[in-house]
């Protein structure tokens, strides 16, 4: 029998009448008479406000000096960001013993670049154990009695630094938790399942403000007499405990979207409850739930700078005590919030692109 | 417990039975899903349950490794009772094997992955055992080569061939196969049909196979039983089944399927 061939036709390039910026333009910019409007109005607050906001920041800007004398002109007085900057960064921590703070800062930085270059057995195995005793490491550090260094009191432990380690510490020790709260949430069992959604809607519902005035002023009078914790540590409770109820929806969320076919795949290899929750559904809830904890990681790391309310020195109240002190006074507030805000804004977007980097490496297929 | 699953298992030799189902009921709420079901599946058999959907077989073969818990009745698998108790669960779950619908394979493991999982951490094997059966396996459904891509990279048929080595990776007594060509592209039906049909011949597995493929059913199956509303409606014999059979609700059934 003579059958007739099959060719499959050969594929050909995209035709180009949309391409180039002419086009581009014409498509995005000036495609209809509201659309003209709007980029015309936008381009002429761009040309107004840039000029002026450049003279402040750099050409009228005056950065030579140490001193309120150096700070002359219209822009802003950068001297006074130089000449408080170990304060705003270290709040009062020990002098000579700054070196300390920066090896847990690097060691933070240090284990999240490991966590997300290294291969996947090494992330599992020596990553992650890494970041659940971090927080524990770096307060031996600070603290420095244990390792024979000076010891610096909480009560000097301050600036942005804390900022940083607070939420970083906060978090590794409430993702766990939260995961746990998630679980309890979803259980069979009729009391986990209360006792975790009472914690859950509590440390939800409740403002963290207040949550830190009952950390640092309620709290006490429950511990039996004569013992003391630290401020800074029941506020780090408190972080964590905030954290987890907001982060144990996130991942309820992600309970959710993963298909029953999951869960029963699972056990039907007979994989324990454990195995299940660890191995199958905790990694493919990690990956839907990213940017909801991101999002969640940024409100808390913001929310640290509540702690100036009740009296510790992280980066806000480090700026009001330089504001306020008497060889500055006279309007450097501008210069100091506009520089808290850019330390924030950088860390947050930092923290955007890490995540999406994340939410790439785990991007393995498509579900089925 | 592991002694005692090891002399069970010695115990039933092919043409034994190896499922005891008797007068299991189950209940949705107040939807009476499975009535009455009587089941006896010998060691080696091979049997295809069909019917119209919502006619419960799916509930029924999913009860048999407890994805699903039935209210009333008893079930025996491979000499271990069904009873409410972790480690009874867990070693009926060591013994069955299922294969999905929409095959369920973990999309953030790797094919080779997905297949060493459960061995690795069920069954305590060591890694490279673990990973040199799952390439035995891989190489039995004919994609050796897929080993390091993730499920989502591949079709259809392949992954629903990756589904069945993962069960058998576990050296199941008894595979249940629930509608496994249903999700499928008409091309691929036969790749995954033919794997199920080399699995029956050579290894001489137990399987129950829920599915519409009559053309399986009757090259494949010892016996074929018809489910309608939650019941057992005829079981036979491949032949006497399609031939002759003896309800009018199955020979409607058949006159509309083929």
């Amino acid at each position: 029998m003579n059958m007739k061939e099959f060719i499959a036709k050969p594929a050909k390039p995209a035709p180009s009448s949309a391409a180039g910026p002419v086009a581009w333009m014409r498509e995005n910019l000036f495609s209809s008479i509201l659309n003209t409007a709007c980029t015309v109005v936008f381009v002429a607050f761009l040309v107004s406000i840039i000029p002026a906001l450049f003279d402040w920041f750099f050409w009228s800007a005056n950065f030579a000096g140490a001193t309120q004398a150096a700070c002359v002109g219209d822009g802003a007085c950068w001297v006074f960001t130089k000449a408080w900057f170990q304060q705003l960064m270290y709040g009062s921590y020990t002098d000579g013993e700054l070196w300390r703070v920066n090896i847990c800062v690097i060691s933070l930085f240090a284990v999240i670049y490991a966590a997300t270059k290294l291969p996947k057995d090494y992330r599992n195995k020596i990553a992650i154990p890494l970041f659940l005793v971090l927080p524990f490491i770096w307060i031996i550090i600070l603290n420095g009695k244990l390792l024979g260094l000076e010891h610096v009191s909480t009560d000097y432990w301050g600036g942005f630094a804390l900022n940083v380690l607070m939420a970083a510490a906060s978090i590794i020790v409430a993702f766990p938790l939260s995961f746990l709260w998630a679980l309890g949430r979803r259980s069979e069992m009729p009391f986990a399942r209360t006792v975790c959604v009472i914690l859950i809607e509590f440390f939800r519902g409740v403002p963290v403000l207040a949550l830190f005035f009952m950390g640092s002023v309620m709290l006490p009078l429950f511990f039996p007499e004569g013992t003391n914790v630290d401020k800074l540590i029941r506020v780090w409770i408190v972080l964590i405990l905030f954290m987890s109820g907001y982060m144990a929806e996130v991942f309820r969320g992600g309970f959710q979207a993963i298909p029953q076919g999951q869960y029963e795949a699972a056990d039907s290899i007979g994989l324990s409850y454990w195995q299940k929750n660890l191995l199958i559904i905790l990694p493919q809830n990690i990956k839907i739930s990213m940017p909801n904890i991101l999002a969640t990681f940024i409100m808390l790391f913001k929310n640290t700078t509540f702690l100036l309310i009740i009296g510790i020195f992280e980066i806000l109240s480090t700026t009001q005590a330089a504001l306020t002190n008497s060889n500055w006074l006279g309007g450097h507030s501008t210069e100091g919030y506009v520089f808290v805000a850019l330390l924030f804004w950088i860390c947050c977007f930092s923290m955007s692109m890490i995540s999406n980097s994340i939410e790439r490496k785990l991007e393995t297929s498509h579900r089925n | 417990m592991t002694t005692n699953n090891q002399a069970t298992k010695q115990k039933i030799e092919k043409g034994e039975n190896i499922i005891v189902i008797e007068d299991m009921n189950k209940w949705y709420g107040n939807f009476h899903v499975l009535k009455d079901i009587n089941l006896t599946v010998k060691k080696g058999e091979r049997i295809v349950v069909c019917g119209p959907s919502g006619s419960g077989k799916s509930t029924m073969i999913r009860c048999i490794n407890r994805l699903e818990v039935f209210q009333q009745g008893s079930l025996i698998v491979n000499g271990i009772p069904m009873i409410d108790d972790v480690k009874n669960i867990e070693s009926i779950r060591r013994e069955v094997g299922m294969v999905f619908q929409h095959f369920n394979l973990f999309p953030h493991l790797t094919i080779l992955e997905n297949l060493t999982l459960g061995p690795i951490w069920v069954q305590k094997k060591p890694k490279e055992e673990a990973e040199a059966t799952a390439m035995k396996y891989l190489e039995r459904v004919k994609i050796p080569d897929q080993a390091l891509k993730f499920p989502g990279q591949l079709s259809g048929g392949q992954q629903q061939r990756v589904a069945i080595a993962r069960s058998l990776c576990m050296a199941p007594e008894i595979m249940l196969f629930d509608e496994p060509t249903s999700a499928l592209d008409p091309e691929m039906i036969k790749e995954v049909l033919d794997v199920m049909i080399e699995l029956a011949d050579e290894e001489g597995m137990t399987m129950i196979c829920v599915t519409h493929e009559m053309g399986f059913a009757k090259t494949v199956a010892d016996r074929v039983i018809f489910m309608d509303g939650g019941e057992i409606v005829e079981e036979n014999t491949p032949h006497e089944f399609f031939d002759k059979p003896e309800t009018d609700r199955l020979q409607l059934f058949l006159s509309q399927i083929i």
